[in-house]
């Protein structure tokens, strides 16, 4: 308290302070017989043109430095993507059409704004237009825009019309994960319902089974508010639970009742459950994404709860994952982890990330480690608390290693909502198109 | 119109400054209030700013400022990270870039200039200032509760900005947050119709719309842009506040909590995305169309040269407000909208660049060949063009719907959008403040310290702003309340501190100007009739306010405002009241 006090007090004083100043400052410009503050001096309006070309050169040096230190690497390397090095391709183009134009138009803001200071001598130029001037400066931009936006055009359309092709993986955003399921040897994911999920079928997957289950854990759920009602209430049919409890249970009850009813309105197809929902037999759901190199996929996104972005940075892929609709995004990985891991670019860069990383573990006590690299998908949608920590590893490998990690079974939460082996070396021949 | 009766009333101190119905007065209301406002904003900014620079110190002034619920041991907390984040974004974009620069300048501006005794209505435009202010209480007001502001950025995309359950800010925080911008939006509607009628209906004789200063035709496309779009933003409130507290689903769809699947279903949160980005992309045209309209005022007069190409400027103008309205989707590119639609938005807003190439080139040949007056207003419009080109370049890229989807959400788009549409419009601001300063308190400021505070702004701003470009090429998203759970981003950490200590330095010279213009207003010398020798009308005001504005006739005029250094004239100044010479040719 003391201490904002004083704080409060410094604060007020600075300013008293610095007001007397100002009034000095403005007696002794009196004294001196200086201009009031409307007309700047010769010397000042020439220090500040001079400031403009030094700032000019400070600017562009900085900008300078920047693409230096970190344009040349900005720790996404290479893209690791079939279409990724047409983004990047691109992206080369426009930053080559860009920073000309950028250092051209500062620098002869600038440099003007330098040249022409203010002399009491001097006449500026009364030349209030010329549409010969103003045409070509309408129609040069427009042609280097007209090719921008062909390029740029050609390359989208090549990315987004190519979403049905490849291996079909689902990648289920929540706050604040991921859950990844694989649509195995049909390459079709097995149809999923929100209505359907419950925490020991998070992805809502159904299946005859999980229908089953679902109407047991509603009715149970149902039976324990009923129960808890009733067993609150007196003579007089009034409850004895706070009132807001009483009603966001009463709430909760008639939603489950009707979510029960819409089940089995819209979902349950009775003795057919096991034919109309047989393609989710061999989905598998996995901890980690692992992708063959070389192989296209085709990602599907769902969300649970909010919008999320999975966003892939090394593969330049992202696309939002929205409550209520599915989105896609293809993509055909192109170095594997290892190889990344094994370029010497990498390889420095990830040197003088451990140094920084385990200086930082130093200075907050943390236990020091060795960071790998590794590709990474994370959040880029705003989306609560845990936004900055949703991430979940990619591995990129070949053929084989992909099925030595499907058959080592390494990945032990994995699931098959039939509960029948899958063999996946198969899966591979038949999905690729 | 005869209201020179008006000069005979006494005025109360109450209806003289605080309900007072004078344009003068209301515009130096709203500039007060949006510079309070303004200064919460950047505070905010540097408060998160001390997260994302050192996320692993603790800074005991954070819990001094924010309380321990929000900074637990001068901890940011993730929750109040998003809630800062928030409420910076909606208070400089809503509350000093539109209510403050529009409602300070074009309040003053457009009677002055058009030559009107007052505003069209000036009970509606009290109105529309007393809804501003109330709207700015009510948003400042919701740092103060106890679950926090809004925290789901400035967009408040549902479904995020629906449940409490998502965070904690969505909860009370979310509702003062639509009622504030639902006030906001009545005030900026009511404002917007007055500005449109004063200056169709009230010029004076001569003023014809070739004749107009480049300021009201900005604010006047300003104000038709927002006449236009904020009523979309009012219906996404509303429907937002349907969904929030009367059970509808218009954004909801297929969602689950952690009390199992929600009823609401068929609706969805892309329909407030279009709803949200159909007033946002006009926005950044409202923002900052009138700070490029002082510009070319302030470029011209203070280069004591006609601005280059006046009817393009306002053709480029038109094109830029018409357009507007057709490029929302661009920030919608990867929502898995239809590729085909995704096509058509990048060609519009690619579209954009022509016009804005056009102003950029007219603004550097204005200077070209002139005889600058190094003002402080002078020195703020030069930066403001040069980050309307800087930020504008980058735009291109993220025009781009391919480029976008490496792009997009990333530190690329903070750097772009605070470039070219936060430091132009507030460069344009702060130009205006110190230009017009004689005409809203009858003072000068003090011309060395704003020297001071430009070169601190902008050295600052493009030190803040042009790394996180590479931030963003590193693929860092924004709004991460910390970038250390990924070993891949470690490399930015002493990136990041430089920004930090910039956006400091940045924050703490803003004091310079706060301290300058109110110690101007109340001890600044006396302005004279016509400090920087400009033509505009309202340099032939009297210098001390006066109801009504001119003592006796309005000026008739006779000329285009940007007769500078016009050959054969003795003055490198010709005021729009001085009649042609014979033979003399207009412009």
């Amino acid at each position: 308290m003391e201490i904002k006090f004083i704080i409060i007090i410094t604060v007020a004083l600075f300013f008293i302070a610095l007001v007397q100043l100002m009034k000095i400052y403005d007696l002794a410009a009196k004294v001196r017989g200086e201009k009031s503050q409307e007309k700047l001096s010769r010397s000042e309006n020439l220090l500040m043109a001079n400031l403009m070309l030094v700032f000019m050169v400070a600017f562009f040096g900085f900008i300078i430095w920047l693409i230096s230190k970190y344009g040349s690497n900005s720790g996404l390397y290479q893209a690791a993507s079939a279409h990724g090095k047409d983004i990047d391709e691109l992206l080369m183009i426009n930053w080559y059409i860009i920073l000309p134009v950028f250092f051209i138009t500062n620098a002869l803001l600038f440099g003007f704004s330098w040249k022409y200071y203010y002399r009491e001598e001097r006449k500026a130029l009364y030349y209030p237009h010329n549409n010969k001037l103003e045409a070509v400066w309408t129609i040069v931009p427009a042609i280097a825009l007209a090719f921008i936006v062909i390029y740029g055009l050609m390359t989208w359309n090549k990315i987004m019309y190519n979403q049905e092709k490849g291996e079909v993986v689902e990648v289920y955003a929540y706050q604040f994960g991921w859950i990844v399921r694989y649509s195995g040897v049909d390459n079709t994911l097995g149809k999923a319902d929100y209505k359907m999920v419950s925490s020991s079928n998070p992805l809502g997957v159904i299946t005859s089974k999980t229908i089953q289950d679902t109407y047991v854990e509603i009715d149970q759920r149902v039976n324990d508010i009923d129960s808890i009602l009733s067993s609150n209430i007196n003579a007089d049919g009034e409850y004895l639970l706070p009132e807001k409890k009483v009603d966001k249970l009463q709430e909760e009850f008639d939603r489950l009742k009707r979510r029960k009813y819409r089940i089995e309105a819209s979902i349950d197809r009775k003795d057919n459950n096991s034919t109309a929902y047989e393609s989710s037999n061999d989905d598998i759901v996995v901890q980690e994404i692992h992708l063959v190199k070389d192989q296209p996929y085709t990602f599907k996104f769902r969300s649970k709860d909010v919008i999320h972005c999975p966003w892939f940075p090394h593969f330049r892929a992202q696309i939002n994952a929205v409550p209520g609709m599915e989105t896609s995004f293809a993509l055909t990985p192109t170095i594997t982890t290892k190889e990344m891991r094994s370029d010497p670019d990498v390889q420095q860069h990830w040197e003088n990330i451990n140094v920084i990383h385990n200086e930082r573990k130093r200075r907050i006590g943390e236990p020091e480690e060795r960071v790998l690299f590794d590709y990474v998908l994370m959040c880029n949608k705003i989306c609560g608390a845990g936004h900055s920590n949703m991430q979940l590893k990619v591995i990129v490998e070949t053929q084989q290693e992909f099925n030595q990690w499907i058959e080592n079974n390494g990945d032990k939460k994995r699931l098959t909502f039939s509960g029948q082996e899958v063999n996946w070396s198969k899966t591979k021949s038949q999905a690729s198109l | 119109m005869s209201h020179d009766t008006h000069h005979h009333h006494k005025e109360s101190f109450i209806t003289k400054y605080i309900f007072s119905q004078d344009h003068k007065m209301i515009a130096r209301q709203y500039l007060i209030t949006a510079i309070f406002m303004g200064a919460i904003g950047i505070a905010l900014s540097a408060l998160f700013r001390l997260k994302l620079g050192w996320p692993d110190d603790k800074f005991p002034i954070l819990e001094s400022i924010l309380g321990s619920d929000a900074a637990p041991d001068g901890l940011l907390d993730s929750n109040w990270y998003l809630g800062l984040v928030t409420l910076h974004g909606t208070i400089m974009v809503f509350f000093v870039l539109t209510g403050g620069l529009s409602g300070t300048f074009s309040n003053l501006l457009i009677p002055l200039q058009v030559g009107a005794r007052d505003m069209a209505s000036g009970l509606l435009n009290m109105i529309s200032y007393w809804l501003f202010f109330l709207s700015s209480v009510l948003m400042a007001s919701s740092l103060f509760i106890e679950t926090g502001p809004a925290m789901a950025g400035w967009t408040v995309y549902p479904p995020l900005s629906v449940l409490a359950e998502f965070q904690p800010g969505s909860g009370l925080g979310m509702t003062l947050w639509l009622l504030s911008m639902t006030v906001f939006i009545a005030s900026s509607l009511l404002g917007g119709i007055n500005y449109i009628v004063t200056i169709l209906n009230l010029r004076t004789k001569g003023m014809s719309m070739t004749r107009l200063p480049l300021t009201i035709w900005a604010f006047f496309i300003t104000a038709i842009l927002g006449v236009l779009s904020f009523p979309v933003l009012l219906s996404a409130a509303v429907l937002l506040l349907m969904d929030r507290g009367f059970g509808t689903s218009f954004y909801m769809s297929d969602i689950v909590t952690s009390s199992g699947a929600l009823d609401a279903t068929g609706g969805s949160p892309i329909l407030y995305e279009h709803l949200f980005w159909f007033l946002g992309h006009p926005e950044v045209y409202i923002i900052l169309l009138p700070a490029l309209g002082m510009t070319s005022e302030i470029i011209s007069t203070c280069s004591r040269k006609p601005i280059f190409g006046y009817r393009a400027m306002i053709g480029s103008m038109l094109a830029i407000g018409f357009l507007s309205f057709i490029v929302w989707g661009h920030h919608m590119f990867l929502t898995g909208m239809n590729p085909f639609l995704g096509g058509v938005f990048t060609f519009t807003t690619l579209l954009i660049a022509i016009p804005s190439a056009v102003k950029a080139f007219n603004f550097i040949t204005t200077i070209w060949r002139g005889n600058v007056m190094m003002t402080p207003a002078m020195m703020f419009c030069i930066g403001a063009v040069s980050t309307f080109i800087s930020g504008g370049v980058t735009g291109i890229i993220l025009a781009d719907s391919a480029l976008d989807i490496s792009q997009h959400d990333t530190y690329f788009v903070v750097g772009h959008f605070h470039i070219v549409m936060g430091m132009t419009a507030i460069l344009g601001m702060f130009a205006g403040i110190y230009h017009y300063f004689p005409k809203l308190f009858s003072k000068m400021m003090n011309m060395r310290m704003g020297m001071a505070h430009f070169w601190v702004t902008i050295v600052c701003g493009y030190g803040v702003f042009l790394p996180m470009h590479f931030l963003g090429e590193g693929g860092l998203p924004r709004r991460y309340y910390e970038n250390t759970n990924f070993p891949m981003f470690d490399h930015f950490l002493d990136l990041n501190i430089l920004i930090s200590v910039f956006a400091s330095i940045g924050v703490l010279a803003q004091v310079i100007f706060f301290f300058n213009f109110f110690y101007s207003i109340f001890r600044g010398p006396r302005a004279s009739q016509n400090p920087w020798n400009a033509n505009s009308l309202e340099w032939t005001t009297p210098v001390e306010h006066v109801h009504g504005n001119w003592i006796g006739e309005i000026p008739t005029v006779y000329r285009w405002p940007y007769d500078y250094s016009k050959p054969g004239k003795e003055n490198d100044f010709v005021p729009q009241n001085i009649p042609l010479d014979d033979n003399e040719e207009e412009h």
